[in-house]
């Protein structure tokens, strides 16, 4: 079923990508983790990097940070990102996900050193950010709550003009309330045309209001890559009841189809909605739906083991 | 440089515990068991200012030697367990993708470490034994002031004593970290490595490797090699005799010698520094530079470590 919705051209943008990346591929020890990506991420866009545990997001990601040496191609901003990380950190941005945040430092401290450290970080945005929050500038990390810390580091790494920025699971562990403030904050306080924003997170509704493009990873494979317009012109989403009309419609090759409640939800790919619509209820699929439908894999276990 | 000496900064701040407030809490509990021994009677103030009297200024530079000197010991014993520590302390406080997110490169965070580690940390020390030989002379200087053995006229020769001896603890100091720059590397950067196992590594490592010599080349047993005999050399502190020869002048045959001349805080560092093997050093530095570049690409590659 991969097959069909590999790598899709996602944006007919000329600028130069933030990222490029051509055979990326990765490996521990003999199991390979990435099967030889081929990506570009155009600046000014918010992307979504979703896929199951193990499928190699975070492993992308790290390639994308020079984290990781990977086999095959990879640029960000023109530059090799394992060879010269320092000096592409000046322009990135990134959370990962665990709670990294020095726990030694006082957040005064913190931004103390960070003037200092980065280049492109400002103090005064910084505490602008914290504003109207419960962190103070004496307070030391290791004594905010999990939220206040994330509070904090988006603060940190919105304080910096840069112009990739890679959230890898930011909001793990938090609650509703600070997932939203989280997101908006993001988009408010953040975003400009200049700017991309790279996201990984398993909660995919609560970041498809604001993603332009998506990507689907699977088992090291990129199955779906497209604009989120393209997303909602290609996928169909039907909801039939009647049996002879569930018939008629499996005839259209439905890429996914379950039961909810006794009713048959099918979505469909790439197939016109005039021809679906004698058939029952239409609807464009949510990103979880549709996540759910490319992802179904032909085992039982979703893990793949490292 | 800014950023590099933010780096060294934030080593301060994440290691002042045992280098700041640590030896501060030494130094109250001692001053503050002085006072309790004088306010209480355990320590005759009369019987002191008699001794003082009797060596009015031999007891100012043996007592802040030997002071400075337990303060050397536990520099040293602290900035082991920081290398074995703090290099690793990134991974461990799971702040490595933090730092790791910053434009520096592993190898600059590694020798700001490194450098931290002869520079600020054993430089609080070195201020905390300054300020425990002004209490000293306090205490010492307020027995004879009560005993009335003492003027203030006598104070212009014991800050001379002062300056002298802190001369030495510096230059002292100074040779010492010069001298076991390598091992503090190595340390760090099996720290880097291996996390706090570098501390038993780090004391195992000379008998192995005294071994592999045994082991290949022969010998009557792994201590009788050249390794062993080369890591006995490099783990002797600089000798100097300027030390052995002034107190031997002081403790003479029949107790304290009156006679002996007073401590020369600038013979003792040229004798030091003469006898420092300064190739050597420059050897050790080299090695230190390249233990920790090494050190920095395992950690550069860690995620696929």
């Amino acid at each position: 079923m991969s097959e069909q919705f590999t790598t899709t051209a996602s944006t007919s943008t000329s600028a130069a990508p933030i990222v490029s990346a051509r055979g990326l591929r990765k490996s521990f020890g003999r199991k390979e983790i990435l099967h030889g990506l081929d990506f570009d991420i155009p600046p000014g866009r918010i992307y979504g990097l979703i896929g199951h545990n193990g499928a190699g997001k975070t492993t992308t990601l790290n390639a994308m940070l020079g984290l990781t040496n990977c086999e095959g191609t990879i640029r960000v901003l023109g530059e090799d990102p394992f060879a010269r990380r320092a000096q592409l950190m000046e322009n990135v941005a990134f959370i990962s996900d665990v709670a990294s945040l020095p726990r030694f430092l006082r957040v005064r401290e913190l931004f103390a050193l960070l003037t200092n450290i980065h280049p492109n970080f400002s103090q005064e945005k910084a505490r602008s950010f914290l504003e109207g929050t419960d962190i103070k500038p004496e307070m030391k990390v290791k004594h905010l709550s999990k939220g206040m810390v994330a509070q904090l580091h988006l603060a940190v790494v919105m304080a910096i003009d840069a112009k990739l920025l890679v959230l890898d699971e930011p909001t793990l562990g938090l609650d509703i309330t600070y997932r939203k403030r989280f997101y908006r904050r993001l988009l408010e306080d953040y975003m400009t045309e200049e700017r991309t924003l790279l996201i990984t997170t398993h909660q995919v509704d609560e970041i498809e209001f604001m993603l332009s493009d998506i990507m689907f990873i699977r088992d090291g494979s990129l199955i779906l890559h497209m604009q989120m317009e393209t997303v909602n012109d290609k996928f169909t989403q039907l909801v039939v009841n009647d049996a002879q009309a569930q018939e008629a419609a499996r005839a259209y090759g439905p890429v996914y189809e379950e039961t909810r409640f006794g009713q048959t939800v099918m979505i469909f790919d790439g197939v016109d909605r005039s021809l679906l619509e004698p058939f029952g209820r239409l609807s464009t699929p949510t990103l979880s739906d549709l996540f759910v439908a490319l992802m179904q894999r032909p085992t039982a276990n979703p893990e793949t083991a490292r | 440089m800014k950023a590099f000496i933010a780096l060294v900064h934030r080593e301060y701040i994440e290691h002042k515990g045992a280098f700041l407030l640590g030896p501060l809490i030494l130094l109250t509990l001692l001053f503050g068991i002085i006072i309790l021994a004088f306010t209480v009677g355990r320590v005759d103030a009369r019987l002191s200012g008699a001794v003082l009297t009797v060596v009015p200024l031999i007891v100012y530079e043996i007592g802040f030697l030997g002071l400075g000197f337990a303060w050397l010991l536990y520099l040293g014993a602290t900035l082991f367990f920081y290398c074995a520590d703090g290099f690793a302390a990134d991974r461990r406080n799971n702040a490595m993708l933090f730092w790791k997110s910053m434009p520096v490169s592993d190898f600059t965070v590694l020798m700001s470490k490194l450098t931290a580690a002869i520079t600020v940390l054993p430089g609080i020390v070195f201020a905390i034994a300054l300020l425990s030989g002004v209490l000293l002379y306090g205490v010492a200087f307020t027995t004879m002031l009560i005993n009335g053995t003492a003027t203030f006229g006598a104070l212009g020769a014991i800050f001379g004593i002062y300056l002298q001896v802190a001369l030495a603890l510096l230059v002292a100091l100074a040779a010492a970290l010069l001298w076991y720059l390598p091992y503090m590397a190595l340390v760090g950067a099996m720290a880097t490595a291996v996390g706090r196992w570098a501390i038993p590594i780090a004391l195992l490592l000379p008998a192995l490797a005294a071994t592999v010599e045994w082991v290949t080349l022969g010998g009557q047993h792994p201590f009788a090699t050249h390794t062993w005999r080369f890591l006995e050399y490099r783990s002797t502190p600089p000798a100097t005799t300027y030390s052995d020869i002034w107190f031997s002048g002081v403790d003479g045959p029949s107790g304290a010698n009156l006679g002996a001349p007073r401590f020369d805080g600038l013979a003792f560092a040229s004798d030091l520094l003469g006898h420092v093997d300064w190739l050597q050093v420059g050897l050790g530095a080299v090695f230190a530079v390249a233990v920790i570049y090494l050190a920095s690409e395992y950690r550069r590659r860690s995620n696929d470590n």
